[in-house]
C-alpha cells in the first residue's frame, strides 16, 4: 500500500510545488517508485516545474472521468525512471473532482507506487481539501511570515477534522512543518520569524529548513526540479529533509548566516 | 567552461532558457483552448498508429488546428528519428 | 396508573435583559451592531428578555424591535415591566409578559429565597459537571464547546481558534485565541491558562480584549474570574 503524502499549506506561493518536485525527485533518486500529483484544478503548475509541459496530452480529470486511462495520462520524467507526474486539468470544473473519483485513482496508483505525493492547490476550498483528504503524512509548507503561520494553523485544523483518518478515527495524519525561503541574517537581524517562533505557534515536529535561494528560480526557469542541482543550499536541505522524511537523523544545515568569501562572491556563488 | 564564464552571472541563460519554454507553451495552450475536444485524442491514436511502423517519441507527433475567415486547416507533424 | 407524560419543575433561569430606553430604528440597530460585533459568537442565538421599566416615549413599534433583534440572532423570549398602553400590542406576538417580581437582575437587588422545590431541583443538577478533555492544539478557525461543564485542554489555542464552555475552562499551554467560559450566566466560572496571548476572555458575558490586557501579564500563567462585574485578571 502506497504511502500518500500532501504537501499544503493554506497561504499560495510559499513553495508548495517547488517542494512536491523536489521531494518527489529525492525519493525517487533514493530508489522509490514514486508519483506526484497535480491537485490543482484550472492552473497547472507541476509540470512547468518538473520541465515535462510539452509532454501533456491527458491530466487528473480526464482520468477521473474516464476520459483516458491512467497510463495515458502519467508523465515518466526524463531524469529518473522511478519519477512519474500526473498532471493538473486545465479546466475550471471543481464537481470533476470527487471523492469515490479520487479514492479509486489513489488505489490505483497504490498498486504500483511506493509513494504518493499531492501537490496541493492554495486555499481551503475543493481542490486543497482533496489533495489532504486521503493523506497519510502531511508536510505543511511555512514561509516565516506572519500570514502564512496562520494559514498553516488553519490547515492543520483541516488536517485534524477533515480527513479521512480524522473522520474514521483512525491513526492521525502524520503533521511534517517544512520552514522554507528561511533568511537566516534577518532572523539574526530580528527581523523575521525564527524558526523557533514557527515551531512554537504551530507547534508539529520540524522536517526541514530551506533557505532563501537564487537557485529555486533557476530550477524553474529550467524545469529541473532544485534538487537536482547538488550545488545548491536550497538543493542540499531538500535532500537532508527527504532523507529525514525517510526516518533519518539528520543536523539542520543552513540555520546560519555565513559570511562569504572574496572569491566566492566574485564568482557568483549561490 | 572558459574562465570568462565564470565571471558571468548565471541568470541570463536560465532566463533566456525559460522564456523559450514559455513562448512555447503560451502559444500551445492558447491554441488549445480554441480547439475541439478530440484532438489530444486523435493525437494519441495517429501516435499509436505510427508507433507500429516506425519507433517514435510521444512528442514527435503534434496535431493542430488552425482556423481563419474562411476555412479550418488540420495540421499534423511527425518528426521521424534519423536513421 | 398510565405512564407520566411529564413532570412541572420549578427552575431558575439566567439570561439577558435587554433595557430599553429610547427606540428608534436607525440607532438600535447601529448601537446593538457595535454592541454585538464586540463578540459575536457570544452573543449568537442567545435568549434576551426586553424590559421596559424605563422605557420613556408613549410609541413603540413591538414588531420592529422583535424584527432588529432577531436580525442580529438574538432570541427575545419575553417582555418584562410592560406599560398598559403596549399590553395589546406585545400579546399579539405571542411573547409573556413578565411581571416585576417574575425577574431579577443579578446583583441589582437582593436576591429574595428561592422556594424550597427550587432549591433542591438546583442542588441535585450540580452535583456532578463532566468535563471535556481536549489534547490536541485547537487550531485558528476550529471550535469547541464544553456543554455543562468544564473544558479542559491539554495543549495550545491557536490565534483564531473558540473554546467555550458553560462551566470552568482550564488550559494547559498557550492561550492565544478567544476563551469564554460560564456562557450560560454562570458567575463563578473562570477561566485558566498557562501563557496569556489570548484575543478575547470572558466570563458569564462579560469579556475584555487582548489590547485591554495588562502588559505585565502576558505570556504569564493567569486566571480570570469574575467579581462583582467586573473581570480580574491576576497570576498564578
Amino acid at each position: 500500500m502506497a504511502e500518500i503524502i500532501v504537501i499544503t499549506s493554506g497561504k499560495g506561493g510559499v513553495g508548495k510545488t517547488t517542494t512536491s518536485a523536489a521531494i518527489g525527485s529525492g525519493l525517487a533518486i533514493r530508489g522509490h517508485k514514486t508519483v506526484i500529483i497535480d491537485f490543482d484544478v484550472g492552473l497547472r503548475n507541476l509540470d512547468l516545474i518538473m520541465g515535462c509541459e510539452r509532454r501533456v496530452v491527458y491530466d487528473f480529470v480526464n482520468v477521473l472521468n474516464q476520459e483516458a486511462n491512467l497510463n495515458q495520462a502519467l508523465i515518466k520524467d526524463k531524469r529518473n525512471s522511478n519519477l512519474y507526474i500526473l498532471p493538473a486539468s486545465q479546466t475550471r470544473d471543481k464537481d470533476a473532482l470527487t471523492q469515490e473519483g479520487v479514492q479509486a485513482v489513489l488505489n490505483e496508483l497504490s498498486e504500483s507506487f511506493e509513494y504518493i505525493i499531492c501537490d496541493s492547490p492554495a486555499g481551503i476550498e475543493k481542490g486543497a481539501q482533496m489533495a489532504l483528504y486521503y493523506a497519510d503524512q502531511a508536510i505543511v509548507v511555512t514561509n516565516p511570515e506572519v500570514s502564512s503561520v496562520r494559514d498553516s494553523d488553519r490547515i492543520l485544523g483541516i488536517l485534524q477534522s477533515k480527513s479521512l483518518r480524522a473522520e474514521t478515527g483512525a491513526e492521525p495524519v502524520k503533521e511534517h512543518l517544512l520552514l522554507t525561503r528561511y533568511n537566516p541574517s534577518r532572523v539574526e537581524q530580528g527581523e523575521m520569524l525564527s524558526v523557533e517562533d514557527v515551531v512554537e505557534i504551530l507547534a508539529i515536529p520540524l522536517v526541514g529548513v530551506i533557505p532563501e535561494s537564487e537557485a529555486v528560480l533557476k530550477a524553474s526557469n529550467q524545469g529541473e526540479p532544485v534538487i537536482f542541482d547538488e550545488s545548491a543550499d536550497a538543493g542540499q536541505a531538500y535532500s537532508d529533509t527527504v532523507a529525514r522524511l525517510l526516518g533519518e537523523e539528520v543536523d539542520f544545515r543552513f540555520l546560519e548566516a555565513g559570511k562569504k568569501g572574496f572569491l566566492k562572491r566574485l564568482l557568483g556563488a549561490k | 567552461m572558459s574562465i570568462f564564464d565564470y565571471f558571468l552571472s548565471n541568470k541570463p541563460n536560465s532566463a533566456s532558457l525559460a522564456k523559450e519554454r514559455l513562448q512555447v507553451i503560451v502559444a500551445h495552450e492558447r491554441v488549445k483552448r480554441k480547439s475541439p475536444s478530440y484532438l489530444p485524442q486523435m493525437q494519441q491514436e495517429i501516435i499509436e498508429v505510427i508507433k507500429k511502423y516506425i519507433a517514435i517519441d510521444d512528442d514527435q507527433v503534434t496535431v493542430s488546428l488552425d482556423n481563419d475567415d474562411n476555412h479550418s486547416i488540420l495540421e499534423l507533424n511527425v518528426t521521424l528519428p534519423e536513421k | 396508573m398510565a405512564d407520566t407524560s411529564f413532570q412541572l419543575k420549578g427552575s431558575v433561569v439566567t439570561t439577558f435583559i435587554l433595557e430599553l430606553y429610547q427606540y428608534s430604528r436607525e440607532d438600535f440597530t447601529q448601537q446593538l451592531k457595535d454592541k454585538i460585533s464586540q463578540a459575536p459568537d457570544f452573543f449568537l442565538q442567545s435568549p434576551v428578555v426586553i424590559s421596559l421599566e424605563k422605557f420613556e416615549n408613549n410609541e413603540l413599534d413591538i414588531v420592529q424591535l422583535l424584527d432588529v433583534c432577531r436580525e442580529f440572532k438574538l432570541q427575545p423570549m419575553a417582555f418584562k415591566a410592560v406599560n398598559a398602553k403596549f399590553e395589546a400590542a406585545i400579546k399579539l406576538t405571542g411573547l409573556p409578559l413578565l411581571s416585576d417580581t417574575a425577574t431579577r437582575s443579578v446583583s441589582k437587588e437582593s436576591v429574595a429565597p428561592a422556594p424550597q422545590q427550587v432549591i433542591a431541583e438546583v442542588e441535585q443538577a450540580s452535583e456532578y459537571r463532566r468535563s471535556k478533555v481536549i489534547t490536541r492544539p485547537v487550531r485558528s478557525g476550529q471550535q469547541v464547546y464544553a456543554e455543562g461543564g468544564d473544558l479542559i485542554i491539554l495543549s495550545q489555542v491557536s490565534e483564531g481558534a473558540e473554546v467555550l464552555a458553560d462551566g470552568n475552562i482550564h488550559i494547559y499551554g498557550s492561550l492565544r485565541g478567544r476563551a469564554l467560559a460560564g456562557i450560560k450566566g454562570d458567575t463563578s466560572a473562570r477561566v485558566f491558562c498557562q501563557k496569556l496571548e489570548a484575543e478575547l476572555i470572558s466570563v458569564a458575558g462579560h469579556f475584555i480584549l487582548s489590547d485591554s490586557l495588562d502588559k505585565t501579564l502576558q505570556r504569564q500563567a493567569v486566571q480570570v474570574y469574575l467579581d462583582e462585574q467586573t473581570l480580574h485578571v491576576v497570576a498564578v
